[in-house]
């Protein structure tokens, strides 16, 4: 290449030496050298992003201090034990592709920080009950897999529960029911009128998901005969 | 709005967005390389969905497939523009 008045510009140059075939580079060297960037990369990412599902990291905007006030005075903060929850395990799934959803979606909460959204009391609890439902609508759509990570209905031992949280999670499995469906508040203080917003919350998701098993249906002949054959007796019994 | 971004994020992060990128760049044809592209998205999310149909989010299966379609169009790009062979 001449230095005449034709010389590309910088980016072009660059752009124009990155794709050159190299030829004091052999493939094993090109292919070693790009492995061992990858690691460090890719290393690096997911250190950082461990970074961000610290204690210290949820709570050092001054908008999560109403929350971890009331986290600390939950079992999963402090217990005989000393096993605990912190902000993430509870609100930070563990799947890599949802865990990258959940945190790009974080990215707004960095935005309500800064707009100072709920930065006293006051707008905090005005709040709420808004974000306590979207909580709500997550867990309900993951079965609580987010609880699930640490407790398990196959382990619990329901000889040794109470008698009543025995009961109940029977009657849990019995009915299909999640963690979230009765344990609302586990960490934090409900705002007024909880139980009708969870309940909405819940109505809204089986509206939702109520064309799915249609859809499947039309996948799948059996299911089709199958829904028929009930939908007939259903008819005829009536 | 931001669980649409948040979503498509999650995907070019792994599977379709990185196997599919892979994949491309093994081909110098794109039709083939958008396929298997889509094909890793496709199988992404049936896994994640324990290979239950009906677990599967319609929006989410669309946007991985696209996802890896586009991935695997880009190495296929990378491939033609970055080898000789
Ligand atoms: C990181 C693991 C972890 C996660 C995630 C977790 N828990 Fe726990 N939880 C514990 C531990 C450990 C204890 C028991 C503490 C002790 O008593 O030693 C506990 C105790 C409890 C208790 C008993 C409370 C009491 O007063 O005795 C309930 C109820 C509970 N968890 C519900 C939940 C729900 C609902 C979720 C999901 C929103 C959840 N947990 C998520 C670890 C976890
Ligand atoms: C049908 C309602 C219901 C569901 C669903 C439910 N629980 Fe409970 N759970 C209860 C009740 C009621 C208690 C007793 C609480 C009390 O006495 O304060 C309880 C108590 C507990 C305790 C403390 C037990 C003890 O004796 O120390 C834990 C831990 C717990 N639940 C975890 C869970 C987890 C995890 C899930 C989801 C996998 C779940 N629960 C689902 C109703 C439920
Ligand atoms: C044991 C699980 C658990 C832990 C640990 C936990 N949360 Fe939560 N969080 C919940 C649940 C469940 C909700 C949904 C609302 C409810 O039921 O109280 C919620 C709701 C919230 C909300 C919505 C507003 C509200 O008050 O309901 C914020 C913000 C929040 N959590 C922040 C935090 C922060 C910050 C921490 C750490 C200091 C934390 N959470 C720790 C389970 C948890």
């Amino acid at each position: 290449m001449t230095d005449n008045n034709s010389r590309p510009g910088f980016f072009r140059r660059i752009w124009n030496w990155f794709w050159t075939p190299t030829a004091v580079l052999s493939a094993g060297f090109v292919l070693i050298i790009g492995f061992l960037a990858g690691i460090l990369f890719w290393g690096g990412f997911h250190w950082s992003m461990e970074m961000t599902n610290t204690e210290e990291f949820c709570t050092g905007c001054h908008t999560m201090e109403t929350n971890l006030g009331e986290y600390r005075e939950t079992v999963h903060y402090n217990n005989h034990s000393g096993v605990r929850a912190i902000c993430s395990d509870c609100h930070v799934p563990k799947e890599w592709n949802h865990k990258v959803k959940a945190k790009v979606m974080a990215v707004k909460d960095v935005y309500h920080e800064l707009m100072g959204t709920i930065d006293t009391k006051e707008k905090y609890e005005d709040h709420r009950l808004k974000m306590a439902s979207q909580t709500w609508k997550k867990m309900k759509q993951s079965d609580s897999r987010e609880c699930r990570n640490c407790h398990n209905f196959e382990y619990m031992d329901f000889t040794i529960q109470e008698t009543r949280a025995a009961k109940e999670h029977q009657r849990a499995i019995d009915n299909n029911m999640t963690c979230i469906d009765c344990h609302q508040g586990i960490a934090h203080r409900l705002p007024e009128g909880y139980l009708d917003e969870y309940k909405r919350v819940v109505d809204e998701l089986a509206m939702e998901e109520a064309p799915k098993p249609l859809e499947t249906a039309s996948a799948d002949t059996d299911t089709v005969r199958s829904y028929l054959k009930q939908s007939t007796q259903k008819t005829s019994g009536d | 709005m931001l669980n649409l971004l948040g979503t498509i994020a999650g995907n070019i992060l792994s599977l379709p967005g990185i196997l599919g990128l892979a994949l491309g760049m093994t081909t110098r044809n794109l039709l083939l390389a958008s396929i298997m592209g889509a094909i890793v998205g496709f199988a992404e999310t049936l896994i994640f969905a324990g290979f239950d149909m009906s677990n599967v989010e319609m929006l989410e299966l669309v946007i991985s497939m696209g996802v890896g379609l586009l991935a695997g169009a880009l190495g296929c790009a990378i491939r033609i523009k970055g080898t000789t062979v």
